[in-house]
């Protein structure tokens, strides 16, 4: 009976260990002792590079945000401080699912951040549908706040969409390169992209673009390839073939950096090369070097370029001094998007995750890191935002050995002209 | 009408992707023919292969390629190692047991380099890099010269050490029949660690030709891996010439498929591969009826 007894008592003192479990972060007074902000990034997988950063940003801003005692929360009537929980999506939409699973019913996080890949958000958002809100700072296919079969007004898209990439290339394709190499007949341009939801949502905007604008473009070659592709050799060598007078690249880091190199330096394809903004990362120019000379990189953060921004300064010099490396543009967008739940949370004065929701609806805050149009943070009907998307040109520089970038477009940033690259060879 | 500069270029890309595969699936059917074992972790050694080449060039800043043959041996080495505590405690056991051993160690393998050299995007710099060769219709890059080569010089080195040596044919008695080689005097479980240090090592060869061509992470392997074993299959389980003969046609065959038919087709192409060849003759290219 004793035996019994006390097997009954240990089993009582685990479950009273579990049931409890989940309250650690409430005081005695049932004030949180922290806010769970949930960060859901690729922190291990193809695009761990990217989540890294996103990570390091995300972090950045949770301490400097703690530094001045946290969030107030009117409710409660105190200051309760920020605590980032990760939820790694291994860059996998199955893994991103369980991720983001974890975040909302373990972790009981009232805002989630970050998102990056579109096919790997439009996964992992279906869990936080209708519940809690998330600031999508990475994933570009419009669909994420526009789909219909799930609820998305808890969805906010904090970065440009694949609507948005288009326009500002294919107009400077048209403006500036044109008259330079193709005045006299439609610009012949290549398309080479990643076989995903992402590289097919930007392809299919623009060649709507191209279309509803009847822009003097003629599409030579639309090459796709798989996700984990690293020999573009053949790919290039039908590109190739076709004569372009531009290549648009549309894939991440390591796909577009040996696209552009493999293209120049094996199968002798020298044109110009655009790739699109997720490449603005330190390990893009690291990896391009001098293949990148003359070269394109639509942006809308450029920690390499000029400061065009207050706040550009002191976010690198806090990012390098705690990180000991240069910020990332997915970082830019995802720093923003943790000050922005912050501020969400202040001005709901709840935690409740609908009436946060409705603050970050209602945000009209001066733009951070990311320009938008009007200068303000602010949602449209679709709860996305109207970033500002510029046009890099990159430079070698022979003495320091490194490749740095310049803005050439839109021209209220502009900092010097487009040229042509020195090996530029005119297509058609 | 496609010029035919442009069909012979695609002949070297593919012959140089078809290169990877044989030195990766050469390696993987010594460890098979020999020990008649799966490592389904062979994809990871060769990730490792191309990061201990990178570990010596960011020490040293020397040509990659001479110190490819220190990282072929620190590979071997580790190869001989997973063997000696990993696959020998399990070998007899149940083929299941193998199987999960090398899942098992597909994953320790990728979150090791990750914990070691991080998951960030690396490159190994090519000296030769802007070199290249015109021969009138084309131009070849060095690198890719090289890979070619260097591949050729390993399986004629290989070829020599199984045919001339003593060593080499005991592991060829090994492969053949374990209980006649051991009432010949031939010491099996050394056979199974040169088997697999061999193997390894032509993995990591093989991951360094990648690194140097292509960025790479500790994921690189994955793909190269199962390509390997579709490569196996198509030339016959154990067979080195069937390894060599469906390395080269799978990099030859995918390359003219991206070419004709897109990108999309390029992993399909392997499996309708391996399943014609398959069909026509069950036992792969080369392969030997048991």
């Amino acid at each position: 009976m004793k035996i019994i007894n006390a097997k009954l008592s240990i089993i009582a003192l685990i479950l009273l260990v579990l049931i409890t479990a989940g309250c650690t972060d409430t005081s005695e007074e049932g004030t949180p002792e922290y806010i769970n902000i949930g960060l859901v990034a690729p922190l291990s997988g193809g695009a761990s590079d990217i989540g890294n950063d996103m990570k390091q940003a995300a972090v950045l801003a949770v301490e400097e945000i703690n530094a001045d005692g946290g969030v107030y929360v009117e409710e409660y009537g105190v200051k309760i401080p920020l605590k980032l929980v990760e939820g790694d999506t291994q860059t996998s939409p199955t893994e991103g699912v369980t991720a983001v699973e974890r975040l909302i019913t373990s972790e009981n996080v009232v805002v989630l951040v970050g998102g990056f890949s579109s096919g790997v958000t439009l996964a992992n958002q279906v869990p936080a549908a209708g519940k809690v809100p998330y600031i999508i700072t990475g994933a570009s296919s419009s669909q994420v706040t526009r789909r219909t079969e799930i609820d998305t007004s808890y969805f906010f898209h904090y970065c440009s969409t694949t609507d948005d990439y288009s326009q500002p290339i294919l107009q400077f394709f048209v403006d500036e390169l044109k008259p330079m190499v193709a005045a006299e007949r439609d610009l012949k341009l290549a398309l080479i992209y990643r076989d995903d939801a992402y590289g097919k949502g930007v392809i299919e905007s623009s060649v709507a673009y191209i279309e509803d604008n009847s822009m003097p473009i003629e599409l030579v070659a639309k090459e796709k390839y798989p996700t984990d592709e690293t020999d573009f050799h053949t790919y290039l060598t039908k590109i190739a073939e076709a004569k372009p007078d531009a290549v648009y690249t549309v894939g991440f880091v390591k796909d577009t950096s040996s696209v552009y190199i493999q293209g120049q330096r094996d199968v002798g394809l020298d044109t110009l090369y655009m790739a699109v903004e997720c490449n603005e990362d330190p390990a893009f120019y690291e990896l391009l070097g001098e293949w990148g000379d003359g070269q394109l990189l639509e942006s809308k953060f450029a920690p390499y370029a000029a400061e065009y921004t207050e706040l550009m300064g002191p976010y690198k010099e806090a990012y390098l001094a705690k990180w000991d490396e240069m910020p990332g543009m997915m970082g830019a967008d995802t720093y923003d998007g943790i000050y922005l739940a912050a501020s969400a949370i202040e001005r709901a004065g709840s935690l409740d995750r609908t009436q946060v929701r409705d603050a970050i609806k209602q945000t009209n805050e001066q733009e951070m890191l990311i320009l938008l149009e009007g200068g303000n943070i602010t949602f449209d009907e679709y709860n996305e935002i109207s970033p500002i998307i510029f046009i890099e040109q990159m430079f070698w520089d022979e003495e320091t050995e490194e490749l740095k970038p310049v803005i050439v477009l839109p021209d209220s940033m502009k900092e010097q002209d487009f040229v042509l690259p020195d090996n530029y060879e005119i297509g058609g | 009408m496609t010029e035919i500069t442009t069909l012979l270029q695609i002949f070297i890309w593919g012959l140089t992707a078809g290169c990877i595969y044989v030195l990766m699936a050469v390696g993987l059917n010594m460890i098979f023919g020999v020990m008649k074992v799966v490592n389904f972790a062979h994809g990871e050694i060769m990730m490792l292969g191309a990061f201990a080449s990178f570990g010596l060039y960011y020490y040293t800043g020397l040509n990659p390629y001479f110190l490819m043959l220190f990282s072929m041996v620190i590979i071997g080495v580790f190869g001989v190692m997973i063997e000696r505590f990993g696959f020998r405690k399990v070998l007899g056991t149940g083929k299941l047991n193998e199987i999960f051993l090398s899942l098992g160690l597909i994953y320790i393998l990728q979150n090791a380099a990750v914990k070691l050299w991080t998951d960030d995007i690396k490159k190994i710099n090519s000296p030769y890099s802007s070199m290249t060769l015109d021969l009138g219709v084309l131009n070849i890059t060095y690198d890719r010269i090289i890979a070619i080569a260097f591949t050729a010089l390993i399986l004629i080195c290989l070829y020599l050490f199984l045919i001339r040596t003593d060593v080499g044919r005991a592991l060829r008695a090994t492969s053949q029949n374990h209980e006649a080689a051991m009432l010949m005097g031939v010491n099996v479980n050394h056979m199974y660690m040169l088997s697999f240090g061999i193997g390894a090592a032509l993995a990591a060869s093989a991951g360094t030709v990648h690194a140097i061509l292509s960025p790479f992470n500790p994921y690189m392997g994955t793909i190269p891996g199962i390509m390997a074993f579709t490569v196996i299959i198509i030339g016959g389980l154990g067979s080195i010439p069937g390894a060599i003969i469906a390395g080269l046609m799978l990099g030859l065959v995918q390359n003219f498929t991206i070419f004709y038919f897109g990108g999309a087709w390029k992993e399909a192409v392997a499996f309708v591969l391996l399943i014609i060849v398959l069909v026509i003759r069950p036992t792969g290219i080369f392969g030997e009826e048991h």
